[in-house]
């Protein structure tokens, strides 16, 4: 405490100000965001910070919900974004977390290899895989498909969800286990009924690592759904800045079903987020 | 992140390497058997593609019908054509400026925070928001902010007296700076945690010992805090130059590449070439190039990362 005393009045002053322009900066934007929602766009253009005699217009999340004539809208999007985000998040913490736990009681060497594996696959960058994964689509014909992506992402996240895991699983009390296998469980049902209840809280930080990781996708997205009716909510947004020009105010709403979720789950749960952030999620 | 994976293996797991008895022999086939599953989808999502876009770089195709075997024709066009080499350029440019930017803004804002500054644990939860909400509706926001007149940056620098006209976006000279700065805003949050984690772990009796010997809070920044999170600094700013390097979601939410060209990337390039002119081989070709270029650099970034978790 003595040490902000001690760094002298201008530098506190700076030092402060430092942290009042960030915050501003990093905070404003959503504020803006949700506001201009619910703003007509001559509005929006005119007087977009007004928050007295403004015309409000709800309407906009309607628009962004039905989207623009013959186009996808957020009807489409969400239910695609859910489907993805479950599927992914489901099967990328049941492979995951077994093959990690598998993996922690492997002998040295084959854990140094397949974690040597693991780790180029998490700097392997997507556009070496991207061209491949259309061709491989398109020829089964799942172009288009959500289920299809979410499949992608799973193999794509599965890396750094095993690796995170694993790392938990090394420190795991052996006396659990063992105590297990007297009680005449064999490694699978030991697996399912004695660790996994037990390791809950990384299970968690991992999911909503990836969870955000794929509510936020678009490289792949981008590529693997082409028809107005599969996009994800990035995708969808994309698509909005082309298709909603004359209607400002429907894009905001559509900004606004995409940040405020994912922020508002950000806000209840920081801690095990950034825990987790800090053990190792981040996409490429 | 913090390399934990990398770490040798404790005593207990040298214990668990070395068992004893038909226990252990079972234990070991279980082990070999529950690896495949994981395994394959290794082979399948990151092996098999990677040998089908090095046969794709040697053929012709165009999203349809057979492909064609050209030999090395498509790396001549890739190595050959402008546009290839101004979107390398570009994508040094953003890779500069976006990590150079992230990890300075990042730095100070972490030596705040470290510092105990007053509403320290407020500014952690705020400061880490942008990072949280999805690139594509960031770059939209943004993008919609700087149009000339009715954006909101614009307004407020028209409110203080420097014009609200400029057209961020379709000036060749400027739309680059604006997509640069999105990844700083964007990228800042994490580079942030993880040098404050990093700054966390120095003894505070280092500083107090210091501060005694009469070193303000500036010279404390350089010579000790940079000093001692350099291995931490290091890679945290490979890895944003590898993410801005690699970042498509920026580039074709604000600008699409352009205008014309001047804010085209690889990545974008890459898109655009395969998926909107059905020109997949160069596609292939390049995305070897640029993506070969990446994969080293993510390489030395994780020899980096084991010899500070050594």
């Amino acid at each position: 405490m003595s040490k902000t005393h001690r760094a002298g009045l201008p530098a506190a002053i700076a030092g402060h100000t430092w942290a009042i322009i960030w915050t501003l900066l990093a905070v404003l934007p959503f504020i803006f965001i949700i506001l201009l929602a619910f703003k007509p766009t001559s509005v929006i253009y005119s007087n977009p910070l007004g928050l007295v005699g403004v015309d409000w217009k709800p309407q906009n999340f309607v628009d962004a919900w039905n989207g623009p004539p013959g186009g996808g809208g957020f009807a489409f999007y969400l239910i695609n974004t859910i489907i993805v985000a479950v599927i992914s998040i489901g099967l990328s913490l049941v492979i995951g977390s077994f093959t990690a736990y598998f993996l922690s009681l492997a002998s040295l060497r084959v854990r140094r290899i397949a974690i040597a594996i693991l780790l180029v696959t998490t700097v392997t960058p997507v556009v070496l895989l991207l061209i491949s994964y259309y061709q491989a689509f398109n020829f089964l014909g799942l172009l288009s498909n959500p289920v299809a992506l979410a499949i992608i992402y799973v193999a794509l996240v599965l890396p750094n969800t095993v690796l995170i895991l694993q790392s938990f699983y090394l420190g795991f009390p052996a006396e659990l286990r063992e105590a297990a296998a007297l009680d005449g469980l064999g490694p699978l049902r030991t697996f399912w009924t004695v660790v996994t209840p037990l390791s809950r809280g990384p299970l968690v930080a991992v999911a909503m690592l990836n969870g955000f990781n794929i509510w936020g996708e678009t490289q792949v997205a981008i590529v693997m759904l082409v028809s107005a009716q599969s996009r994800t909510v990035p995708i969808g947004l994309l698509a909005f800045q082309g298709e909603f020009q004359s209607n400002t105010g429907a894009i905001f709403a559509g900004l606004t079903i995409a940040t405020i979720p994912v922020l508002i789950v950000y806000l209840i749960f920081n801690r095990q987020v950034t825990k987790g952030i800090a053990l190792g999620g981040v996409f490429r | 992140m913090t390399s934990a994976p990398t770490r040798p293996a404790s005593a207990a797991s040298r214990r668990r390497s070395r068992p004893s008895g038909g226990f252990a022999r079972q234990n070991a086939r279980t082990v070999g058997w529950a690896l495949i599953p994981g395994g394959l989808i290794v082979l399948v999502f990151f092996a098999v593609p990677i040998v089908a876009l090095v046969q794709l770089s040697l053929s012709t195709w165009s999203g349809v019908g057979p492909m064609t075997f050209i030999g090395l024709g498509n790396f001549i066009t890739a190595l050959t054509s402008d546009a290839f080499y101004q979107a390398i350029l570009h994508s040094i440019v953003l890779a500069v400026l976006g990590a150079g930017g992230t990890v300075v803004v990042a730095a100070v804002l972490a030596a705040l925070v470290s510092g105990r500054i007053k509403g320290a644990a407020l500014y952690r939860v705020l400061w880490f928001l942008p990072a949280i909400a999805p690139a594509a509706a960031v770059s939209v926001f943004w993008a919609l902010s700087v149009q000339p007149r009715t954006g909101l940056v614009n307004q407020f620098l028209g409110a203080i007296g420097l014009g609200s006209l400029h057209a961020w976006l379709s000036d060749p000279n400027t739309a680059i700076y604006v997509i640069a700065f999105v990844i700083v805003w964007h990228g800042v949050g994490f580079a942030f945690l993880l040098l404050l984690g990093a700054m966390e772990e120095i003894p505070v009796s280092v500083h107090e010992a210091a501060a005694l010997d009469g070193a303000g809070s500036m010279s404390r920044f350089f010579r000790i805090t940079l000093p001692l999170i350099r291995p931490v600094l290091a890679i945290v700013t490979l890895l944003n130059v590898i993410w801005a390097f690699n970042g498509f979601t920026f580039v074709w939410a604000i600008t699409r590449g352009g205008p014309g060209n001047a804010t085209e990337v690889l990545p974008t390039l890459i898109y655009k070439q395969a998926f909107v002119f059905g020109d997949f081989g160069p596609a292939a070709a390049m995305a070897i190039i640029g993506g070969g270029i990446l994969l080293i650099l993510g390489l030395l970034t994780l020899r980096g990362q084991k010899t500070v978790g050594d």
